[in-house]
């Protein structure tokens, strides 16, 4: 039998689109110096550190794991990167999950981060694709997002208009996120005029390109009363891969979702996601993708998202608050993004969360993923 | 390895694939402060408020506990070699600094292998080039005779350089192996895309692979696959980027042609930009239009046309 886990201390940076004040090194110091302050802790109280990254392209440092362990005072303890796009955050808090649940420490230290103004986004992300077998017309992972969303509109009903209904819940709560990047609100008739980047893709269907770093205490149950009286527990984490181009794979859904979900629900216990949720942070990070994650993570039927967000469910009001912190609509430190989805959805069960806190919120989803679709995850926390 | 049914060996070169970023990257206050003095020659570090440390060039946090606090110190331009090794690029040495606790690599200039010993008194030789950041400084040569200096505090330090430019090239060679070797082969020789059997048989796999990702078995003979397809997926791309392989708006697509059972990625174009959104969407027919140039890459293929449905 595994041990409990719980999150005893969340931090993150204040995102921006260039912090010209810190290093890659000094951001990541940031997030690790509020997480630890969070959970009562110094460093010298942490038995393990993971370091969670983006593609090192994305700032051109190779291992910064070595930088990193540096500038948060970790030297020489045991440390691992764990690097997995998107999800990278997620994934990391699986691995620092796993040592504790082992039994093998009582507390993990886990940070994430990435300063994408340091280089070439897009080209960067394109070299994900096989270099003999897409990469030449690779865009990102925007044309492909888009192109599977165009085939959703017609098979799941997920239209321009709900898409942007997205985009303006997302930045409106956003606006109440200390931490957020971008501050403005936008109406729907504002996202469906502005710029197409990858039609359908718009402008404001898009997250903005941040630095930022987020980190995360995890520890035992014997360990987690130093920290605080209301850990946010644990009840289940996995993070899902699949085949890129395997036979016969439509794309329209995300399968590794699927699976991550149906065993993880299976897990904590999760048989009503929409009722047994308090809220839930996922990482979009186009609108296009928050609709079809809301059928993957059982809030809706497949079919339902555009009927769902228009209902006002998704809102802070209604009964199952998605993104109460604004998502990546607020910022997206993209190795950072997942990290910051379990930080808000961790903050909120323990009854801080920075911006809008849910009332009396008890149980929290947070999911995450990397690469296009083929890696994707989820965590359930609960007070 | 299991051999490859129905097929033959190709031996081609590895495709060459360079990556030229651009950076521009954050040194931070105290990083950023040591770029900023050393064009004035000055070399600027940083000692530790707790455990006092003295680290040269300036870094922002202290390298044996993770110390924030920390005040600027100038260094003198002296200091002793503590080890050193031979390169194509010349000798290479391990520098501490007069008054410091971290050695820092550098060029050793005005010497030869032989004279260098571990404990050799050294001194900054300053470009006079106009090199900037750490190559400020030449090298440092031999000062056998050079007194011991001593750090000083930093008097008036200069603003932090906020952003470095900086660039990386990377230069890949990638194999081939048989069935991609043969796939491109055939792209180039005869025009035609192969791809292999699944192990069900449900359709060819595209590229060809030696064992299918959702069985894991062997995959079976190969099989040409049709030059026609459908779209299953569609963007218009209006995005401009760095690497970028040509202008928008062009099409970005996902087609699965006919009788193949994975996707190809490529482009759908030879039609009125400002209808794109009505003339292609999920289902719509599409054909391969083969360049006059023969590279062996899916670039062969210049784009993807519509199969008119009065053709089709």
């Amino acid at each position: 039998m595994s041990r409990h886990v719980g999150i005893v201390g969340v931090g993150q940076t204040h995102h921006a689109r260039r912090r010209t004040d810190v290093s890659q090194a000094g951001l990541v110091r940031e997030a690790v110096d509020r997480a630890l302050s969070d959970a009562k802790l110094t460093i010298e109280d942490i038995d393990s550190v993971i370091v969670a990254t983006g593609p090192v392209l994305f700032a051109a440092v190779n291992q910064p794991e070595k930088w990193v362990v540096d500038a948060i005072g970790a030297q020489l303890k045991p440390v691992v990167r764990v690097t997995s796009g998107g999800g990278t955050g997620l994934a990391g808090t699986l691995a620092g999950y796993y040592q504790i649940a082992g039994g093998l420490v009582d507390r993990v230290l886990i940070v994430a981060y990435d300063k994408l103004s340091e280089g070439a986004l897009q080209y960067s992300i394109s070299t994900l694709y096989d270099p003999f077998w897409g990469r030449e017309f690779a865009v990102g992972i925007m044309g492909f997002s888009a192109a599977y969303w165009r085939a959703r509109m017609d098979t799941l009903g997920h239209t321009e208009e709900a898409a942007a209904m997205v985009a303006v819940k997302n930045r409106h709560n956003a606006m109440n996120n200390p931490y957020a990047h971008v501050k403005k609100e936008v109406t729907v008739d504002d996202v469906l005029k502005s710029k197409p980047l990858a039609w359908p893709i718009k402008l404001l269907d898009v997250p903005p390109i941040s630095d930022g770093a987020a980190a995360v205490v995890l520890s035992s149950e014997r360990m987690a009363a130093k920290s605080t009286d209301r850990p946010a527990w644990i009840h289940g984490i996995g993070y899902f891969c699949e085949a890129d181009n395997a036979p016969s794979r439509s794309l329209l859904v995300s399968e590794p979702l699927a699976i991550a979900v149906r065993r993880i629900y299976r897990t904590a216990g999760i048989t009503n996601p929409r009722r047994q949720f308090d809220l839930v942070e996922l990482q979009e990070p186009y609108t296009c993708f928050e609709l079809s994650y809301y059928e993957s993570l059982g809030l809706c039927a497949p079919g339902e998202a555009a009927e769902l967000i228009r209902s006002g469910a998704t809102q802070l009001d209604g009964d199952i608050p998605v993104n109460p912190s604004g998502g990546c609509a607020g910022a997206n430190p993209i190795g950072a993004a997942g990290l910051i989805r379990v930080v808000e959805a961790a903050a909120q069960v323990m009854g801080k969360a920075a911006g809008n806190q849910i009332p009396n919120a008890k149980l929290a989803l947070a999911q995450a993923g990397g690469g296009w679709a083929n890696l994707r995850g989820v965590a359930v926390l609960s007070a | 390895m299991s051999g490859i049914p129905d097929t033959y060996p190709i031996d081609m070169a590895p495709l060459k694939s360079d990556l030229k970023m651009p950076y521009t990257l954050t040194p931070g206050r105290a990083a950023g402060t040591f770029l900023a003095e050393i064009v004035s020659r000055r070399i600027v570090g940083t000692s530790f408020t707790k455990s006092g440390t003295v680290v040269v060039p300036a870094q922002d946090f202290c390298p044996s506990n993770g110390d924030a606090e920390f005040e600027f110190i100038e260094a003198p331009e002296t200091g002793v070699l503590t080890a050193f090794t031979e390169t194509e690029a010349g000798l290479i040495g391990l520098i501490r600094i007069d008054g410091t606790d971290v050695d820092f690599p550098h060029r050793i200039v005005g010497a030869g292998y032989a004279d260098l010993s571990v404990g050799l008194r050294v001194q900054a030789v300053w470009s006079d080039n106009g090199a900037v950041g750490i190559l400020a400084i030449a090298g440092f040569r031999p000062a056998p005779e050079a007194p011991i200096g001593a750090i000083k505090p930093l008097a008036n330090p200069a603003k932090p350089l906020e952003v470095v430019p900086y660039e990386m090239t990377l230069h890949y060679e990638h194999a081939f192996g048989p069935y991609y070797g043969r796939l491109f082969d055939e792209i180039k020789t005869n025009r035609r895309i192969m791809g292999v059997r699944s192990p069900s048989g449900d359709g060819a796999m595209i590229p060809p692979r030696e064992i299918c990702d959702i069985t894991h078995k062997p995959t079976g003979t190969w099989v040409e696959v049709a030059q026609t397809g459908t779209v299953r997926a569609m963007s218009i791309i209006y995005l401009e980027f760095l690497g970028q392989k040509q202008p928008p708006p062009y099409i970005y697509a996902e087609i699965m042609l006919d009788g193949a059972s994975t996707r190809l990625i490529h482009n759908v174009a030879g039609l009125d930009m400002s209808r794109a959104k009505e003339l292609v969407k999920p289902g719509t027919r599409v054909r391969a239009v083969w360049r006059e140039t023969r590279t062996g890459s899916l670039d062969d293929i210049s784009h993807f046309e519509i199969i008119d449905a009065k053709d089709s």
